[in-house]
């Protein structure tokens, strides 16, 4: 056997620099957003202090065995879960929801451990190869592992996460191989859900979508009859659910609908950060020369609307050179599926992708104007220790997946 | 290939498609907002923001007994230079009106050119207030400079009182953390004395004002109409029981000394004046406390931070003497009727505990009046360890009186127990207690707890937690709100009351120890003391109350490193009670000669 001196081969030095490129640019725009605050000035080396923790940990995944890996799924699925039990019980409460452990003077966040467990966990028990994701038991039960974490979550509560956990399984369950039928069951009531959000018409609409579908399907009807009752029953289920949301949740979906109805209230952030970003140009007004920034117009500004950050001081060309680092990575975990030794990985390396995607879209989406106030931090430039470290984990485990992957033919 | 294997090249397409599609939907977005709008929101950004400024609420006023003032707030005007409007050819006409070193604004400037240029500096504290009619006077002449006003703590009424009032400090990031609404950047909370325990009713609730301003940080209008403001309420006045005529005595009797004073209405537990001395200039810390100021506080060897009134702990000394006389009377261990003779000391096993002279025959009233230790030696013996510790806990020794200053020493009250704790079970003997006696050993007090037990004494059993404040005046009523606060008795016949304050009595009136602090007309009780000090020369204690047959106002000094009781405490409470009951001109006899002749008769 030979053996491959080739270290280019073992280590994605392209996707490695987009991340860097990433945190190096997130640690510039926490400076310039909290060097005159009173309160946050210490983020900065709080930060950079967990980007140096969080790179040691990456290595020490990087260089593990990768049966390791495998045999982690289970506990790290079981742990994330008691870890959730327990921040219901005796958590500490942040901006209304309860999320936090607090060890010492830093917090941990549950949710972000539960990330990894799923991806983890889902991958292992999807690569089996007794499963059949087109069985209705397996689809349920797939479905299971997804929805207990979730359910967590929402109790906590914390929206962001519930979504991008709900991807996480739809996207992993869709690559493990589920039927295109078997993908509008599953799918199609949060569509319905979503749509009845925008009023009756909309649902309508959607329902008729719905219908069209099953027609196409040409299932026997009492099967189609079943998925559409369902349907409808989901999107009622959900409307009567929204009541029981947190107000300051309620407040979001309203102010997302509508964000010039109240603007010292939720829809506030979302319309300043787009003037930030708008008023930043081709070039932008230059590293702590934004005045949206620098007036302190957006509340906690280094959490989730960091982009706007960057689009203001470093306009059109700053925000691209974002976007695409985060092509790149995608991209390359796309190219390393279809490279990876075992079932297990590619799972892994697809569930890692959504999770980046989904925070990606969101949360560009949310300071572009797009998509509703949903507080979740953007990847590797958003300030905050555990989001950071849990990121840099995956990636960690992605890379030892590379540095074990089969040789290009 | 099967489509529904794992990672299936056309699934692979699918996320390809849609990382794509997701991709172009983002940058497109930014092209339309950044290149092709971007005029629309640079006006937005220029014009049209909403800015929330905090109008602070000012403290409540601190009135005294007699709603006289002696806390208030004064404007305070700091000016601010905000870089991205100002020209700097305008520094040496600035230095000039604001008083400023040539080249100050320059070096400000310069120090904090990392910060925004639109971020306020500040160049001057405490500006004065021509300087400030000018600056108005010329408003458009200086673009980039103004002033904002502030309100700050006035202690110009003659009392210093700085560890009855205590300072208010800048909120810090982790209290402004925990206290969610309530508080705004830059707030004052108060941080030490009565600024602190009350801190809920002095706060207030800051105002706020929503304008439109522009880029440049120019108002352009009201926000709404002003619809959104709100007005800035006032903090609740406080009314003190402090006596601002015995408060001022009280200090100046203090000047140059180390020691404490507290002194209480003994049928309220009203504290009516309270030093701590040497104490601090609470005008230093109103606007920025420079840390020099701090650290020379911190340093000082005299510890002017310290609270003695409420955290020194010492041996009550002779003070205690009432206490075990009480004890004794009470349980019927002994009666007027019980002599004994002091032949100028106790022999107890092997070790001989001295007496001040030889006293011969003395009973209880004697045995008080001139301070006999003999006498008390062998009066804890009869009575018991632990009935004597029984009584003296029930006058609050060995626990916090409550008062409303949160740094507060209960003080050792050792019993048995503790006994067993700190020396181990039976490894101690009777021979431990005999001092205890007299106010000495492990036995240890705050002047406070002296205070409330002499209060207790004089009112016959009767008092309240001792309170500096009686109450407080909502902000824009005029209704004096009183705080209640608990009543504390101990019950002890009226006859051993007599008795002991009939010793107390003579202590200043009959042949006692201290006789050069009567006043005519006045009858005064009380009882000198020596704390015991290892470290140096023993602390002089005086505790007392006046007029006798109505008890106005019960009191305790102590002066460290002084020694003897008589020569320097008592002086200084007959000061203060002279002041508070308004009793003018010169005390009858002079005080040194008296101190003198009683050294003799020593």
């Amino acid at each position: 056997m030979k053996i491959n001196y080739d270290i280019k081969d073992k280590f994605d030095f392209i996707m490695f620099a987009a991340v860097l490129a990433l945190f190096t640019f997130g640690l510039v725009a926490i400076y310039s957003a909290t060097v005159t605050h009173p309160t946050a000035y210490g983020n900065f080396q709080k930060q950079l202090f967990f980007g140096g923790f969080g790179l040691v940990i990456f290595f020490f995944i990087y260089f593990l065995p990768s049966q390791l890996i495998r045999l982690s799924a289970v506990p790290m699925y079981v742990l994330s879960i008691f870890f959730l039990i327990a921040v219901l019980a005796v958590g500490k409460v942040i901006s209304g929801s309860k999320s936090w452990f607090s060890i010492g003077p830093f917090g941990f966040q549950p949710s972000e451990f539960a990330k990894i467990g799923l991806i983890l966990f889902l991958a292992y028990w999807l690569s089996d190869s007794k499963r059949d994701i087109n069985s209705v038991k397996d689809i349920v039960l797939s479905l299971a592992i997804g929805l207990l974490p979730i359910f967590l979550i929402i109790l906590e509560p914390d929206t962001g996460t519930a979504i991008v956990l709900f991807f996480i399984t739809l996207v992993m369950i869709f690559w493990a191989g589920i039927s295109l039928f078997g993908l509008f069951v599953v799918l199609s009531p949060g569509i319905v859900t979503f749509s009845s959000l925008f009023g009756t018409a909309s649902l309508i609409i959607t329902l008729i979508f719905v219908i069209i579908a099953l027609v196409i399907f040409k299932r026997n009807l009492f099967t189609s009859a079943t998925i559409f009752v369902v349907n409808l029953a989901a999107s009622f289920f959900f409307d009567y659910g929204v009541r029981f949301l947190q107000p300051h949740q309620q407040k979001r979906i309203s102010s997302f609908l509508d964000p010039n109805a109240d603007p010292l209230g939720s829809g506030y952030n979302a319309l300043q950060a787009k003037v930030a970003i708008g008023s930043g140009g081709i070039i932008g007004k230059g590293f702590l020369q934004g005045n949206q920034t620098q007036l302190k117009f957006i509340p906690e500004q280094w959490t989730d609307f960091i982009y706007c950050v960057v689009g203001e001081e470093f306009g059109f060309v700053g925000s691209i050179f974002i976007l695409v680092m985060f092509l790149i990575i995608f991209l390359r975990l796309l190219r390393l599926t279809s490279h990876t030794k075992d079932t297990f990985s590619s799972l892994i390396v697809i569930g890692v992708l959504t999770l980046l995607l989904v925070h990606f879209g969101i949360n560009i989406g949310m300071n572009v104007g797009l998509t509703p106030v949903i507080g979740l931090p953007l990847p590797f430039l958003s300030y905050g220790g555990s989001s950071l470290l849990a990121n840099l984990v995956l990636m960690g485990i992605v890379f030892n997946i590379y540095r074990g992957k089969k040789h290009y033919q | 290939m099967n489509d529904s294997q794992i990672g299936s090249a056309l699934r692979e397409k699918i996320i390809f498609i849609i990382v794509i599609g997701l991709f172009a939907v983002l940058s497109f977005q930014l092209f339309k907002m950044q290149i092709l709008d971007e005029p629309a929101y640079e006006v937005k950004s220029n014009e049209n923001s909403v800015k929330k400024s905090i109008i602070d609420a000012p403290r409540g006023v601190f009135f005294d007994r007699n709603f006289k003032v002696i806390v208030s707030n004064k404007p305070s005007y700091t000016i601010e230079i905000t870089p991205s409007e100002y020209n700097t050819e305008l520094n040496p006409l600035l230095e000039k009106i604001f008083k400023l070193d040539k080249g100050y604004i320059q070096e400000v400037l310069y120090e904090k050119r990392r910060f925004s240029k639109y971020q306020p500096r500040r160049i001057k504290r405490d500006a004065d207030i021509q300087s400030i009619a000018w600056l108005e006077e010329n408003n458009g002449k200086f673009p980039g400079v103004k002033y904002i006003v502030e309100m700050q703590r006035d202690y110009s009424f003659g009392i210093n009182g700085s560890h009855i009032f205590g300072y208010t400090k800048e909120i810090s990031a982790e209290q402004l953390s925990l206290a969610n609404d309530v508080y705004d950047i830059g707030d004052y909370i108060g941080s030490s004395g009565i600024e602190k325990t009350y801190e809920v009713y002095l706060r207030g609730r800051n105002g706020a004002q929503f304008v439109l301003v522009d880029s440049k940080q120019r108002t352009i209008g009201n926000y709404l109409e002003g619809t959104h403001n709100t007005k800035p309420i006032k903090g609740f006045d406080l009314i003190l029981s402090i006596d601002a005529e015995a408060q001022k005595a009280a200090e100046e009797a203090f000047n140059g000394l180390k020691g404490a004073l507290v002194a209480i209405e003994p049928s309220t537990g009203e504290v009516l004046a309270f030093v701590s001395a040497p104490d601090f200039n609470l005008s230093d810390f109103t606007s920025v406390t420079s840390q020099d100021i701090w650290t020379n506080l911190r340093i000082d060897e005299d510890k002017p931070l310290f609270n003695r009134a409420t955290m020194s702990i010492n041996p009550p000394g002779s003070t205690h003497k009432m206490l075990s006389a009480l004890a004794a009377l009470q349980e019927g261990i002994i009666t007027t009727s019980d002599y004994i003779n002091c032949s100028g000391g106790y022999q107890f096993g092997n070790r001989f505990f001295k007496c001040t002279h030889v006293h011969g025959k003395v009973n209880v009233i004697t045995a008080i009046e001139k301070s006999c230790n003999t006498f008390f030696y062998q009066l804890i013996l009869k009575t018991g360890f632990d009935k004597w510790a029984e009584y003296s806990s029930k006058f609050g020794f060995g626990s916090k009186t409550g008062i409303d200053i949160s740094e507060e020493s209960p003080g050792i009250q050792p019993n048995s127990e503790y006994y067993n704790r700190v020396y181990g079970q039976g490894k101690w003997t009777k021979g431990y207690i005999v001092s205890l006696g007299i106010g000495q050993g492990e036995l240890s007090t705050t002047p406070v707890q002296l205070a409330k037990y002499v209060s207790l004494i004089a009112n016959n059993g009767k008092t309240r937690t001792p309170h500096i404040v009686k109450g407080f005046i909502k902000s824009g009523t005029n209704e004096f709100t009183p705080i209640e606060y608990p009543e504390i008795e101990v019950k002890i016949d009226q006859e051993n009351f007599d008795i002991v304050k009939e010793g107390m009595f003579k202590v200043v009136q009959g042949e006692g120890t201290a006789r050069n602090i009567r006043i005519p007309g006045l009858n005064i009780a009380g009882k000198t003391g020596t704390a015991q000090n290892p470290h140096g020369k023993d602390h002089a204690q005086f505790i007392g109350f006046a007029p006798f047959e109505n008890p106005r106002i019960a009191i305790a000094v102590m002066v460290e490193n002084v020694g003897f009781g008589s020569t320097y405490a008592a002086p200084i409470a007959q000061k203060v009670i002279k002041a508070y009951l308004r009793i003018n001109g010169n005390a009858a006899i002079n005080q040194n000669i008296a101190a003198k002749e009683l050294k003799e008769n020593l």
